[in-house]
């Protein structure tokens, strides 16, 4: 058989599409769904990063090849709800309760899911808030303003922005859209 | 952190949305909850999920570095090593200069046959472009061993198992040779024995049917 000119492609060396060979694959495919898995319950890219390492360099330093995609997934999405767990319970002294497995396995976003996917899942949210919570929350978090600018915007107290913000995030999580950490 | 909740959830988010680390505290479930919210919240801008490309890039080298050493030592080498294999051309002169302290088998001494499995299936194993001339890529499929070869342009593949007890055969990147580590038996890259220290010479490497589609190495394998 000879090799012959052929197209370039990308390349991978996942076998038959449904078998990782190699660690290196499984990272490839992997990276940017877990980041995104943990980014959406910490909101910020050092913790996001720190957490992502943490569940990728567990999952790949045990792993042992061939290993089936679905089977490689699920390892990364338990190993990474255990990274979140010991997350909120060491830096947020998060009680069993908050972290409780039935309760965790409920939960939605804990899966791979596009940024559109996301973004339109929290837009949802801010259309089920009544008026005023909505409106807090737009200004801080599609239009990036300070809770100075938001009091002024809303022409209330910064005090009073702040209690407004909270029980507006409250309301959010008690929608049901949005997983508890 | 002191201060009553609204607070404390203030100085979170306000961290957050600025894209820095929050500071900790001791939070109630009440609280906890509205932080998780305001999380979920910041992925209302498209993209703002993404990973920066530096941080992708900087832990694909954390990983390599901790993850490949080890296997290249475990003998079933990777492609990284094999880079540095030589080609069919520097496996020839080889066979020259350990001739005069080891047996060389006649390399046509004994006809492979080719290993079909009969429950096979094609598997694409790596593009074309991975494979340069001289490279050998070892492919673990659970079932059988493979090593996947480009001898001087000519790409095809062999069994990765020793025709004399089974062992799991390692390409020698020095060498360009694929050798034994039970009895130093070695074979070139077209699975013929080029050098054996045992009374008899084992066979040549069997075959293992492969082609190439669309820019992919495909194997027959289980």
């Amino acid at each position: 058989m000879d090799a012959g000119s052929s197209a370039a492609r990308p390349s991978f060396t996942v076998v038959e599409g449904d078998i990782y060979t190699d660690w290196e694959s499984v990272y490839r495919d992997n990276v940017v769904g877990i980041y995104q898995l943990v980014f959406r319950r910490v909101g910020n890219p050092p913790d996001a990063e720190d957490l992502a390492a943490e569940v990728l360099m567990h999952t790949l330093r045990t792993l042992r090849f061939p290993a089936p995609v679905h089977e490689v997934r699920s390892y990364l999405v338990k190993t990474a709800r255990t990274v979140l767990a010991d997350h909120w319970r060491k830096h947020y002294g998060a009680p069993p309760t908050v972290l409780d497995a039935d309760r965790a396995a409920r939960e939605p976003g804990l899966e791979y899911a596009p940024s559109e996917a996301a973004s339109e899942r929290a837009l949802r949210i801010l259309e089920l808030l009544p008026d005023r919570f909505r409106r807090v929350l737009e200004l801080r978090f599609l239009r990036g303003y300070s809770v100075r600018e938001v009091a002024a915007e809303m022409n209330i107290t910064a005090g009073n922005a702040k209690v407004l913000q909270h029980r507006a995030l409250r309301r959010a999580a008690e929608l049901g859209e949005v997983p508890p950490a | 952190m002191r201060g009553r909740p609204q607070e404390r959830v203030a100085a979170y988010v306000d961290r957050m949305l600025s894209r820095r680390r929050p500071q900790r505290f001791k939070a109630t479930a009440e609280e906890l909850e509205a932080i998780a919210a305001a999380a979920a919240l910041a992925t209302a801008r498209p993209g703002a999920d993404l990973p920066h490309p530096g941080f992708v890039e900087q832990l694909g080298r954390r990983l390599r570095a901790e993850l490949d050493p080890p296997r290249t030592g475990a003998g079933w080498l990777s492609r990284r090593t094999l880079l540095q294999a030589a080609g069919a051309s520097a496996a020839a002169a080889v066979v020259g200069a350990v001739a005069d302290h080891a047996i060389v088998a006649e390399l046509s001494a004994r006809e492979s046959t080719a290993l079909v499995p009969t429950q096979g299936s094609w598997r694409p194993v790596a593009a074309v472009e991975q494979l340069p001339a001289g490279e050998v890529m070892p492919v673990d499929t659970g079932s059988m061993k493979v090593l996947v070869v480009n001898e001087g342009g000519r790409i095809h593949a062999l069994s990765g198992a020793c025709t004399h007890l089974g062992c799991t055969l390692q390409p020698e990147a020095q060498t360009g040779r694929i050798t034994c580590p039970c009895h130093r038996t070695a074979f070139s890259l077209g699975g013929q024995v080029v050098e054996h220290r045992l009374a008899q010479s084992p066979g040549a490497l069997p075959a293992v049917e492969s082609r190439i589609r669309e820019g992919q190495i495909e194997v027959f394998v289980v």
